[in-house]
């Protein structure tokens, strides 16, 4: 409760501070008596594929929604794919953990800065707190725990297109012109996104239905091949796209009639 | 030598009169619960006075411009402080005003070192149904009032009940129909701040109030703002341009 009306915080950092609300403390983690020196095995729960791709009239997320420990299946109903705002979204790779509360952050950074400033905070704003985040989570990621990877999707209203950025570890920062992916079963089909474009064109320049078929063909090629990645044999992958509307998740009924339609092809 | 002892009745006089004398010239804020949200709507010069609070709340006042910052300000922070240390479902109206802000004005205000706040703030969020959608009135000495359907913030009492008549027979009115009314009461408690003491306090008449319109429009803007309540979008506020509010204007 404030006690009086003072200046306010520079940012959503500053706030948090100005509270004492804890955050990606990396003091606290390196001192945890339970952090172990070296960490062979990632803690917590991991391994997935997430998928981004421009259309036409924005980008596509679809990832699948299973959550592993080590080779244990623990949930199969993850949300991967988060808005930050209406106008972008985050789909994540690594940590669940860790990236479920960057992402937290990351939302009420973002709605902070619009409400106190009474402007909306830049995209080029929006990706470098991304990379902020990403080198607060460093000495995690080192100790083997904390770590992610985001595929951030963008609708970019003055050039009037989405774009997609995705990042190493460490928070650098690479924009990809048609596609990105992350997650253990994004290795196994990265050649087949380049097969795509060339064989039938580019992303952002077919319809939502063709991108939205070719993604899931993907994500259930990535995930015969990779066990951490939840195929659609299993809970119906999460589908959201990022437009000048803002962010709009695909209906079941859709995704469903495409599975149908992909799974009596194999 | 007379001695007069400290009154802090007097000083607690002294203090609201100020703050009323100051107030009193403000423009009206009107807030009317619609079928496609909250319309909040008032008329300004220069400085924005209707604000996004949070996801489904809503700030506007009328008063000193630096007062009704340092208030946004706080309930900015307080708000996303909140909703990051909990839920955004945590983050209610009722909280903000009655644990956020009116103790501080309270303390402003009771305190005989400091400076009243000059202001008078409306805050609004928005629900499922307009049945649900929840009005807060909050006064500079942090009193509070918990309102449904409509409401009015102005410079005097008397302003406020004029554009309080002008509301009662509206129900359930569609957006359009809510800023027309809004526009118009605004201007019957303009009409009656402006005029009532020469008039003996009656009330204006429709042709009263599309004159102080024509006249006030001149020199300052119409302001409105909708939480909008059945858009996807997690952002419910929706500051509208002034292409959008042309659609909705009257004739004068």
């Amino acid at each position: 409760m404030p006690e009086k009306l003072e200046r306010s915080a520079a940012d959503f950092w500053d706030l948090l501070q100005k509270n004492n609300v804890p955050f990606l403390n990396k003091e606290s983690l390196s001192q945890s008596p339970s952090a172990p020196a070296h960490v062979t095995e990632p803690l917590g729960v991991h391994g997935t594929t997430v998928i981004a791709v421009k259309f036409r009239d924005g980008v596509l997320n679809v990832a699948d929604r299973r959550a592993t420990a080590s080779n244990y299946i623990m949930y199969e109903e993850a949300e991967k794919i988060l808005s930050l705002d209406d106008e972008t979204l985050i789909a994540i790779a690594g940590s669940y953990a860790a990236a479920s509360e960057a992402v937290r952050f990351l939302r009420h950074s973002f709605k902070y800065y619009a409400r106190s400033q009474m402007q909306e905070m830049s995209l080029e704003g929006k990706l470098s707190e991304v990379s902020r985040v990403l080198r607060q989570s460093v000495p995690g990621a080192m100790q083997g725990v904390g770590g992610f990877i985001p595929i951030v999707s963008a609708y970019d209203a003055k050039k009037k297109e989405g774009r997609i950025f995705f990042y190493d570890i460490l928070g650098a920062r690479f924009e990809s012109r048609e596609f990105g992916s992350a997650g253990s079963g994004s290795e196994r089909i990265r050649g087949s996104f380049e097969y795509i474009v060339r064989t039938k064109g580019l992303f952002r320049e077919m319809k939502l239905e063709e991108a939205l078929r070719e993604s899931l063909l993907l994500l259930d090629i990535a995930a015969s091949l990779d066990t951490a990645t939840g195929g659609l044999s299993s809970a119906l992958p999460i589908v959201r796209t990022v437009t000048s509307d803002g962010v709009i998740d695909i209906p079941e009924k859709e995704l469903e009639k495409i599975r149908k339609e992909l799974t009596r092809e194999r | 030598m007379a001695y007069t002892p400290y009154s802090w009745q007097q000083t607690l006089q002294q203090k609201a009169d100020y703050v009323e004398d100051r107030l009193r010239q403000g423009s009206p804020v009107v807030g009317i619960s619609c079928e496609e949200g909250i319309l909040l709507l008032t008329v300004r010069r220069t400085q924005r006075k209707i604000f996004e609070v949070y996801d489904k709340l809503a700030f506007s006042g009328l008063g000193q411009q630096s007062d009704l910052e340092s208030v946004r300000q706080v309930l900015v922070d307080f708000t996303h402080s909140e909703g990051f240390q909990r839920s955004t479902e945590d983050v209610s109206i009722q909280r903000v005003v009655g644990l956020a802000i009116s103790p501080v004005l309270k303390r402003a205000f009771s305190d005989p070192s400091r400076i009243p706040l000059v202001l008078r703030g409306i805050f609004a969020q928005v629900e499922d149904s307009p049945s649900d959608d929840l009005f807060y009135t909050l006064n500079f000495d942090g009193e509070f009032m918990l309102l449904h359907e409509h409401a009015i913030i102005a410079g005097t009492e008397g302003a406020r009940l004029q554009i309080e008549k002008m509301l009662t027979e509206l129900k359930n009115p569609s957006v359009d129909d809510a800023f027309k009314a809004a526009l118009f009461a605004w201007a019957a408690g303009r009409w009656y701040i402006k005029h009532s003491q020469e008039n003996e306090n009656k009330p204006s008449s429709e042709a009263d109030q599309k004159k102080i319109l024509a006249e006030e429009l001149e020199n300052t803007n119409v302001e409105a703002a909708l939480l909008e309540r059945h858009t996807h979008r997690e952002r419910k506020f929706h500051l509208l341009s002034k292409e959008e509010m042309a659609r909705y204007m009257p004739k004068l």
